[in-house]
């Protein structure tokens, strides 16, 4: 067996499904290891990241299955889960061999390893669609939106073109905390990721605008008025808005004093 | 909770408690149906799937910014909280304090857009000019591209209409009652007449758009979300069988894109209203909007689910169940050889599923370890269907024997905050029939009462 390790990037799994290409290997005995995995009588070969193979591979998939999948495969490497090098690697391999058209790549859900890779596509999409809803911002005091939070996914460079498109002529900031990792969106222009450990250390410095708070307790009040008093249901509002994203959300944070 | 309030006369936030608590009866907080991208320029855009926010108490969504304009309503239903006759605190929003709250909050990243409603003030125009120019300055001088769904004013002038519906994704008029003889006794100043005029002029509206798009694809877009509406149940004495016609002609001949249904919550205590000991009926809608998913999603008619002698819902089995048990002639369902429309119609196999199963057949064959891959709810499909010809268990295709089986030792649903589920009772149950016997107990076993 030959297992291909390469970075944990898209474009290092790609470079890696080109070099399995490249060196002809029987794709049902080759592995694509994203982690130090072990395995016994394997030769392990090394993946060099690079742009242009990536590139290459990338052309290829769209071509093939279209922007949807090639999105879907995307979403499935933000998981963390240590097999999704190897299930997006056949994914596309059963894909390529069976010629299935533009949007079908993910038909052959009996597969098993195809029925991975769509489920943590599927997993990943969810959760993607939550933070949509539930990131929040807050103001800053030179008027900075800034939000933070934690996901199970690395989504943040899916969450961020969203916002920019929705706020374009607002600088805001948002950091995933786990990750360390910032999207930065200066007002007008292209947003950028930022990897940066002393931004993320003196962040309790950030101060928050002077209406912030009111907005705040606006927000919360409205929050809690909506709600109909003879159709409580705490167990319904958990299965639609998990423990896990309640802790940024600022309708749920308990009172505040204004310092 | 506690919050911050105000300082000063009747603050913004007096303001909001009050407009909020007034619209929070209203169902739809929807903010799918449109696909907008920014422009590059304004604040906003709109995603087709809709986002939801966040959650309230009660598990409903929190997508919009869901208030009315005024709660000051000249009218006297006697179903609604605002009527003129309540004695409650009465506040008016100004189209300037509506734009800042909903610009605020978007940036946040707290709501997808604005709902907003309104009580009647002075007048139907009156009211409507209010909307409309609230719509017109958040769009115009405050740039915001977001959702906007509008509530158009029964006997409105048809002109403001029109001009409220450029500015808006989503309209609605509310049909409040099923039907014109329950709208006659408890909402005496509305007419059916006024609410369904609006309803075509919206409907044509939307038509002529979308004939208008064709030829110009920059043309301004009227309502581009569709138009919705609601009723509310269990407040007058129809049936399921005629609330769901109703809402099958309002699909077909109005073209709408929802009906919402709203579980009648007695707030006035009016003697002419039914009061609810259990609360709500929220079985009632909870069934009520899976029957509209059946007709909407699944090719049913509603004349296929009930009749006028099964005028109700069945409250143990779902719609497609009771629908399934009653036509057994139409299953086993072979899940590798059946068409879609057919596969549609397996309790436990939904729209996504079906389209799924149709698309993974044609590179393997399924078989029962496969359909929990792709979704399908086995333990309510399991009666239905077949892979290669065999059933996943010997099973008995025959009513009484799927129905008790379906109904027997699943968790249901739970509905309301009592967890209220449904069991199958054992003999050797002892629930509920805890404590000794009383004298007056053994007497009744003596002489064969009990």
């Amino acid at each position: 067996m030959i297992v291909y390790q390469c970075e944990n990037s898209l474009e290092g799994v790609l470079t890696a499904i080109y070099q399995a290409y490249e060196e002809k290997c029987d794709h049902a005995d080759t592995r694509i290891s994203l982690e130090e995995e072990a395995f016994l009588f394997a030769e392990y070969r090394p993946v060099v990241t690079d742009a242009e193979k990536a590139r290459k591979v990338t052309r290829t998939l769209l071509r093939r299955f279209g922007e949807e999948d090639y999105q879907q495969l995307c979403l499935c490497l933000t998981s963390s889960d240590a097999r999704r090098g190897q299930a997006v690697y056949q994914t596309v391999v059963k894909g390529l061999a069976l010629r299935c058209g533009k949007g079908h790549l993910f038909d052959q859900l009996a597969d098993a390893d195809v029925h991975l890779a769509f489920s943590l596509a599927r997993n990943a999409g969810r959760e993607l669609h939550h933070l949509m809803g539930f990131l929040r911002f807050q103001e800053l005091e030179e008027g900075i939106l800034y939000a933070r939070f934690c996901p199970k996914n690395d989504l943040l460079p899916f969450l961020m073109p969203h916002f920019a498109d929705r706020f374009p002529l607002e600088n805001f900031l948002v950091l995933d905390e786990q990750r360390n990792l910032f999207g930065v969106h200066p007002a007008g222009k292209d947003w950028f990721l930022l990897r940066n450990e002393q931004l993320a250390a003196g962040e309790e410095n950030f101060r928050t605008s002077a209406r912030e708070l009111r907005m705040e307790e606006l927000f919360r009040y409205f929050c809690k008025t909506i709600a109909i008093g003879e159709r409580r249901n705490p167990k319904l509002q958990q299965n639609m808005l998990p423990l896990r994203f309640r802790e940024y959300m600022v309708e749920f944070a308990l009172y505040k004093s204004s310092e | 909770m506690e919050f911050l309030s105000d300082r000063g006369s009747m603050g913004l936030m007096e303001k909001l408690g009050i407009l909020t608590d007034a619209a929070k009866y209203d169902v739809a907080c929807t903010s799918s149906g449109v696909e907008r991208k920014g422009n590059g320029r304004d604040m906003g855009n709109c995603v087709k799937s809709g986002i939801c926010h966040s959650f309230s108490g009660d598990g409903r969504c929190i997508s919009l910014l869901k208030i009315l304009m005024t709660n000051e309503c000249i009218f006297d239903c006697k179903y609604c909280l605002n009527r003129r006759s309540n004695d409650l605190p009465r506040a008016t929003f100004t189209p300037e304090e509506i734009c800042t709250l909903t610009i605020e909050f978007y940036r946040r990243n707290y709501i997808e857009g604005l709902f907003l409603s309104s009580g009647i003030l002075q007048n139907p125009n009156y009211t409507m000019e209010l909307l409309y120019r609230t719509l017109a300055m958040l769009r115009g001088k405050y740039g915001f591209n977001g959702y906007i769904h509008v509530k158009a004013i029964p006997g409105a002038d048809g002109e403001l209409i029109r001009r409220t519906g450029f500015l808006a994704d989503r309209m609605s008029v509310n049909l409040e009652l099923p039907t014109a003889d329950g709208l006659r006794k408890l909402a005496p100043n509305k007419h059916r007449k006024n609410i369904l005029g609006p309803m075509r002029q919206i409907q044509n509206g939307i038509t002529a758009n979308q004939n208008e798009l064709a030829l110009y694809q920059n043309a301004p877009r009227f309502v581009s979300g569709g138009q919705s509406t609601q009723m509310i149940i269990g407040a007058t004495a129809e049936t399921d069988y005629q609330i769901l016609s109703v809402t099958e002609s309002l699909y077909r001949q109005f073209e709408l894109k929802r009906v919402f249904y709203s579980a009648f919550v007695n707030v006035n205590q009016d003697a002419s209203l039914p009061a609810l000991s259990g609360g709500p009926p929220l079985l009632r809608e909870h069934r009520l909007y899976q029957a509209d998913w059946l007709l909407r999603f699944y090719g049913f008619q509603a004349r296929e689910l009930l009749d006028e002698k099964r005028p109700f819902f069945n409250v143990l089995l779902d719609p497609k169940e009771d629908w399934a048990v009653r036509h057994l002639e139409n299953f086993p369902v072979e899940i590798n050889r059946a068409p879609l429309e057919l596969l549609l119609r397996v309790p436990g196999v939904g729209v996504k599923s079906a389209k799924r199963i149709v698309a993974a057949r044609r590179s393997a064959r399924l078989q029962f370890a496969d359909l929990k891959k792709l979704g399908v709810v086995m333990k309510r499909a399991v009666y239905f269907i077949t892979c290669d010809g065999r059933m996943m268990y010997p099973t008995k295709l025959e009513e009484d024997y799927i129905v008790r089986n379906l109904t027997g030792a699943r968790d249901r649903v739970q509905f309301g905050n009592d967890g209220m589920t449904y069991r199958q009772m054992t003999l050797f149950d002892d629930g509920g029939f805890l404590g000794r016997p009383t004298a007056e107990d053994e007497l009744r076993v003596v002489s064969g009462q009990l």
